[in-house]
């Protein structure tokens, strides 16, 4: 049993994005089950697509249990299409038979939500989208999951292996790198791809099918009044005005 | 001329409004480019009463795709069909909506199709150069413009909310088609899916649902102990409620029947107060049609002010002690 988790480096504050720290947390929490079903060949992966400073999120992985990395390293934190993302994920996850891949449900920054979908179709594997639950049956190797729908519905399904799941927040509380774990981490090794050692002698590399414009500011919906002053004179006013429209 | 396809979305058998304003994003595909067929898709078990009712409500040209054994939503059925119909069509646009379901299908039906894919659009313009698509990022501090490259379709998941179908007096009835997919789901226990059963997380939100003035507290209170502090303030006001962000729901600290958004209750209070919340898509479609939203953030940048009446930049917990502070003085 292999999993493999896709994690993404935010470029601001250069933490691991939310959903992938819970999409890790699951894998971790898999191969525990698997241990305590005295199954001992899970083998937890990690790989990310970002410049090297990007390793800094395949250590913290490393600092939790995972057990190898894979880091497609880029110039910068430049804009890639999900696209894009997904061809060259897709690249690694063929180099080792995969049981399970997970994903978060979508970056924290670009929330895009795709990368996981467009993976497991160019793999070929099924997918679940919006993951809350994972239950391991082992049984005609599958594993049963709880996907979230609107108005707190939940579809609750078994999807066959090897497959692609993408991991919503509530799932699990993502736990810290322990120390023993991060100093043997520096010892881990992580694999390093540059874009021509991912599609070598391709002609045609991959291409985005949506090109960035620009970037623009929301519309106001309201008419955002800013109130003004100290802290007091704030309160005394909001209390003011909740008094005059007889809400307070 | 090329189809702009709506792909219904259905939920046990009803259709969800959503697809209505599915329509509504397509007419306004149809009216930059000057031009495009709008069609609506629908699959089913038996479409054809889903079908009827889109064709009389829309006014616009219906397929009903029936497909047997496919007895609710299923990611492979979705993908498998729609390529499979599409693929003869030759359109310019996909249109899903950007919610449980097509975040789901829609981006695995784009490679099948070898399309381009932008999901959550809030915003269809266009420029000297063609069509363009704004989609939330960055916790909805800004919007990114994309531009699909040119000769291939575009899939869309639509943001909900934003785009409003106005049904006018007398629409005539569209046409109806309806194809049986070559195809069987049925019984078939060889799909990699497998739907177990659907069910509801118990939750008695009739509270928050019946509250005239909401007070909800985000990630920003810091930590659970100042939700006290959040549940003073509400019973400063009468008929009052607490509400949540989800991620204080996720963590625990508060529970399910608490939480605002598009995963949890849809609420129009008279007065809303946002509390250390930074104001995602996800949490505004459950609070934006309240009547009057206040918000209090140290971040004065956060997207929640765009989308508030009155914006107080300050530490929620610092200010709601000296709103109580206030209160209490001017009652002595
Ligand atoms: C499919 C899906 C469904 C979702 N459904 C929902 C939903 O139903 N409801 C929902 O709420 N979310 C939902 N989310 C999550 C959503 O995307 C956001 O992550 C969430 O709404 C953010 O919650 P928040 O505003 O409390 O936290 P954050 O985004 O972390 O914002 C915290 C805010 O607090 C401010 N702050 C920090 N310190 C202080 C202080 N001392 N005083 C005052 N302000 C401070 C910050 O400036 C920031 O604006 C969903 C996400 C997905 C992917």
């Amino acid at each position: 049993m292999k999993i493999l988790i896709c994690i993404k480096q935010l470029s601001d504050s250069k933490d691991i994005s939310r959903f992938d720290a819970h999409a890790l947390e699951e894998a971790i929490l898999l191969k525990q089950e698997f241990e305590n079903q005295g199954i001992d060949l899970a083998a937890v992966d990690v790989v990310t697509i970002g410049p090297l400073e990007s390793s800094k999120i395949i250590k913290r992985a490393f600092g939790v249990g995972a057990d190898r990395g894979y880091h497609i390293v880029t110039r910068d934190y430049e804009y890639i299409s999900s696209f894009e993302t997904a061809s060259k994920l897709a690249v690694v996850a063929k180099k080792r038979s995969y049981d399970l891949i997970l994903t978060g449900i979508m970056s924290q920054d670009l929330m895009a939500g795709q990368t996981g979908p467009m993976l497991a179709e160019m793999l070929g594997f099924p997918c679940v989208t919006n993951v809350v639950k994972t239950n391991l049956t082992l049984e005609n190797h599958s594993i049963e999951v709880e996907q979230e729908m609107e108005n707190g519905f939940r579809d609750c399904l078994s999807i066959t292996l090897p497959a692609v799941l993408t991991i919503q927040a509530g799932i699990n509380t993502p736990r810290y790198p322990t120390l023993s774990k991060m100093l043997t981490a520096g010892k881990k090794e992580i694999v390093t791809f540059n874009e021509a050692e991912l599609f070598p002698g391709e002609a045609e590399p991959v291409r985005a099918r949506e090109t960035f414009v620009s970037m623009e500011y929301p519309e106001k919906t309201r008419s955002g009044h800013l109130l003004r002053g100290s802290l007091i004179d704030k309160a005394g006013e909001l209390l003011s005005i909740l008094q005059e429209k007889n809400l307070v | 001329m090329k189809h702009i396809l709506v792909i219904a979305e259905i939920f046990e058998e009803m259709i969800r409004p959503v697809t209505w304003e599915l329509v509504a994003a397509a007419r306004r595909i149809m009216d930059l480019e000057n031009s495009g067929l709008i069609k609506i898709i629908t699959l089913s078990d038996d479409p054809l009463s889903l079908a009827d009712k889109i064709a009389e409500q829309t006014g616009v040209d219906v397929i009903g795709l029936k497909i047997p054994g496919c007895m609710g939503y299923d990611s492979d059925v979705y993908k498998q069909a729609l390529s499979w119909l599409i693929k003869n069509m030759e359109p310019s646009h996909i249109l899903t909506a950007h919610t449980s379901q097509g975040r789901d299908f829609a981006p695995g039906l784009a490679i099948r199709l070898k399309a381009a894919s932008i999901s959550g659009v809030n915003k269809i313009k266009s420029d000297h150069k063609g069509l363009i698509y704004s989609r939330s990022v960055l916790s909805n501090n800004q919007n990114m413009i994309l531009r699909p490259v040119p000769g291939i379709p575009v899939v869309l998941t639509i943001m909900p909310g934003i785009f409003k179908f106005d049904a006018h007096e007398n629409i005539k009835k569209g046409q109806m088609d309806i194809f049986e997919a070559p195809f069987d789901f049925g019984s078939d226990s060889s799909g990699s899916i497998c739907h177990k059963r659907i069910i509801k997380k118990a939750c008695e939100n009739k509270v928050l649902k019946q509250a005239d003035i909401i007070v909800s507290a985000g990630r920003g209170i810091g930590e659970k102990e100042n939700l006290e502090k959040i549940f003073q303030f509400a019973k400063c006001f009468s008929f009052s409620a607490v509400g949540a962000s989800r991620p204080l729901v996720d963590t625990g600290w508060i529970g399910y029947e608490h939480q605002v958004g598009i995963t949890g209750a849809v609420v129009t209070p008279k007065l809303y107060i946002a509390c250390g919340i930074s104001g995602s898509s996800q949490h505004l479609a459950g609070m934006k049609d309240t009547q009057f939203v206040v918000s209090i953030n140290s971040n004065p940048h956060a997207p929640i002010f765009r989308h508030s009446d009155f914006c107080i930049v300050e530490d929620a917990v610092e200010f709601i002690q000296a709103f109580l502070k206030c209160k209490a003085d001017r009652e002595y």
